[in-house]
């Protein structure tokens, strides 16, 4: 019965937008050609980062406040990595547990001394993630769904950290839509492309912004110069 | 709170101005709004370049909609998504409520989406046996209380910080006893966290639908899409045909433009690029994965001549910035979408007959026009729904009467004049200190506010003064 009503929907809304632009045919090539046509235009609308690499500028841009909850830091190795986390633990005064995301580089760490797969339905967790990407324009990082990606472990825990390879930090929003156009031709499109930047945050109730809404809280990103 | 309807305007705008606090709490998140976004325009130079570009890709997807639409078409199905269509409203809620019932779903969760409001999806499920359950905080708080929407971005900013105590100690199964706004965010963190996990069904919007890719798009501060569409077996996205975009890299511009003009943050924290259902060994995801395309008056407005509203990117920019809206706030509008774009949009979703008055309701200072991201002409469209009103005969008959008498006025000066003299003289009688509290035929004017003294004379006389003065300087 939907079927039917949605066949028949789905012609005459073909059939309006074709009475009421009678005059406007172009193939498909035509159409294309225009459309990126207007992508050069990306280039000069865009805002103007804080520094021309692109590391230092995410790393400016969250240290100057702009990306909400969010604090960073550079490691130049990743067997560093489980120190970083003690010092995060440390900090925020939790006790040693966390969610790691179940892949290779993580995997091969030492992480003596901390519980590294706990429960992130609970409330006040500790989760950490491998980003694919990160992006200086919008201090962002990018998470892909995968087998080894639960998309829930960027949003359950009330603590993230975030690890970006030095060599993923991309300068803007567009070098990333580069990258997916051609994951895309590949066939390869993950379920989920997160791009996140900061903590859950509301200001729903008078305005006030209030942090940690249903997700994070606080966001620690880790850059890793040499993985 | 029942909803008002918008053939109602003129009383809920009495019922809205009586209100004593509803000002005073409107512009605190209106005018903080407006401050914000200033702030974000200024700190991006390259924003009138970037509006240039975003209004393009707009046009450019409106001008090739069929195009998009079956390219958007080919490649959802091809990611695995099931894709429907409905030319109404009704046709989309039913359609929804008829995938629930078919997994058996006795509970959903919503996060925000406009469109879902205005295709009725909220009554719709209210009316059935499944629970609905909103996870956006705004959304959350206006279902406890039975509201609906007041803002596009900020639903619940009619709301203060009282009502949402009450309402989380009476609903909440944990609720906090402090009034803090971090305890009470708290609280519906708290309550949220097992319905996301145990929902049925999630139910989302889209920003935009990408052709290219057949994906769609979610943007949020709270990262409640994510939980809503994640946990469950079967997602659902409704969107508007006019939510096309050619891609990924041409929803990015959009994007600059949106978060700037929305909350005045460069971007927001969570965006989403949703791909069809969860793939083979994915950790976590939906199994099924629906869209419902939804056009409900789009199609008119290409056809009525009005596809510059198509490009709306529901930033609500225009309503912070809206002197109408400042004073009346969201529920006065009596639809979904108030403020300047709602006087537009109203009028194709429903019907002129009921929606004219709200397209009269404006100043035409043009600011909604100066602040939209698009560079939409909202008071070149609301004049033209004026015309198309006046041409159906939708206004009242004495309005018509003096409309028209105006018109033989203006064609003949010498009467005009005549006339406006004898007005000056006529509004002098009623004025006390400057200003008029009651004078007849006015009583729409005064009713609400006083009107301003007018000069001795008119301003054709003090013209022709001035001018005589010039002529005389000359010569002299
Ligand atoms: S009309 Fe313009 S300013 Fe208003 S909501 Fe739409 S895009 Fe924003």
């Amino acid at each position: 019965m939907n079927k039917h009503i949605s066949d028949m929907s789905r012609e005459k809304i073909f059939n309006a937008i074709k009475s009421a632009k009678p005059t406007i045919t172009a193939d498909a090539k035509t159409i294309e050609d225009e459309a990126l046509e207007l992508l050069k235009e990306s280039e000069f609308a865009r805002p103007q980062l804080m520094s021309e690499d692109a590391t230092e500028a995410l790393m400016l841009r969250i240290d100057a406040g702009l990306v909400i909850g969010t604090t960073c830091e550079k490691i130049s190795t990743l067997d560093m990595l489980p120190h970083s986390v003690k010092q995060f633990f440390d900090r925020n005064s939790l006790p040693a547990e966390l969610k790691v995301q179940s892949v290779e580089p993580l995997n091969k760490l030492n992480w003596q001394g901390i519980t590294t797969d706990i429960d992130i339905v609970n409330d006040n967790t500790v989760g950490l993630c491998w980003a694919e990407y990160g992006v200086a324009e919008t201090g962002s990082f990018v998470a892909h769904s995968s087998p080894e990606m639960p998309i829930l472990l960027n949003f359950l825990p009330l603590y993230l950290i975030a690890i970006i390879p030095k060599s993923k930090i991309l300068h803007y929003m567009d070098d990333y839509a580069l990258i997916a156009n051609e994951i895309a031709k590949k066939k390869q499109t993950p379920r989920n492309m997160c791009l996140i930047s900061g903590v859950s945050g509301t200001t729903d109730i008078e305005g006030v912004l209030v942090k940690g809404a249903h997700g994070p809280e606080v966001l620690h990103i880790i850059i890793v110069e040499d993985e | 709170m029942q909803a008002n309807k918008p053939e109602n305007f003129t009383q809920n705008v009495t019922d809205a101005l009586a209100q004593p606090d509803l000002k005073m709490i409107i512009r605190r998140t209106t005018d903080k709004a407006e401050a914000k976004r200033t702030d974000a325009i200024a700190n991006f130079p390259e924003f009138e370049k970037a509006r240039a570009q975003g209004q393009k890709v707009k046009d450019h997807t409106i001008k090739h909609m069929d195009h998009y639409l079956a390219e958007f078409e080919k490649n959802a199905l091809a990611q695995g998504t099931i894709v429907h269509w409905a030319s109404t409203a009704e046709e989309a809620s039913k359609i929804v409520l008829d995938i629930c019932r078919e997994h058996k779903a006795k509970k959903v969760t919503r996060s925000k989406s406009m469109l879902g409001e205005e295709i009725g999806l909220t009554h719709a499920f209210d009316n059935s046996d499944i629970e609905r359950i909103e996870t956006d905080l705004a959304e959350h708080i206006i279902q406890l209380a039975g509201d609906p929407p007041s803002h596009i971005i900020w639903p619940a900013m009619h709301r203060s910080r009282e009502d949402v105590v009450k309402l989380f100690r009476e609903f909440h199964s944990d609720p906090t006893y402090s009034e803090e706004i971090t305890d009470l965010v708290r609280s519906a963190r708290r309550d949220l966290r097992t319905k996301f996990l145990t929902s049925d069904i999630g139910i989302s919007g889209s920003n935009f639908l990408l052709a290219d890719s057949g994906s769609s798009c979610t943007v949020t501060n709270e990262g409640n899409a994510e939980l809503t569409i994640t946990p469950p077996k079967v997602h659902i996205v409704t969107a508007g045909i006019e939510k096309l975009v050619p891609s990924m890299a041409h929803a990015i511009p959009l994007l600059r433009l949106l978060t700037r003009s929305a909350t005045g943050a460069d971007i927001t924290q969570y965006i989403t690029f949703h791909n069809g259902p969860k793939r083979k060994n994915d950790a976590d995801g939906p199994e099924e994965c629906h869209i419902v395309l939804v056009d409900n008056g789009r199609t008119k407005m290409l056809a009525e001549g009005m596809e510059e509203m198509l490009r709306c990117i529901r930033c609500g920019a225009c309503m912070n910035h809206c002197v109408v809206y400042k004073h009346i706030g969201g529920h006065a509008y009596g639809s979904v979408y108030p403020g300047p774009m709602g006087s537009v949009l109203t009028p194709h979703l429903q019907s002129l007959e009921v929606a004219n008055k709200q397209t009269h309701a404006c100043t035409m200072n043009g600011r909604c026009e100066d602040v939209c991201p698009v560079n939409i002409p909202l008071p070149k469209l609301l004049r033209s729904l004026r015309a198309q009103s006046w041409q159906k005969k939708y206004e009242p008959l004495t309005n018509r009467f003096f409309v028209k008498f105006f018109g033989q006025l203006a064609k003949r000066p010498q009467l005009f004049q005549l006339f406006s003299s004898c007005g000056v003289i006529f509004m002098k009688i009623f004025s006390r200190n400057g200003w008029i509290k009651f004078m007849p035929f006015t009583s729409g004017w005064t009713k609400n506010r006083d009107l301003i003294e007018p000069e001795t004379t008119t301003f054709m006389h003090q013209y022709k003064k001035l001018k005589n003065l010039k002529v005389m300087e000359r010569k002299l």
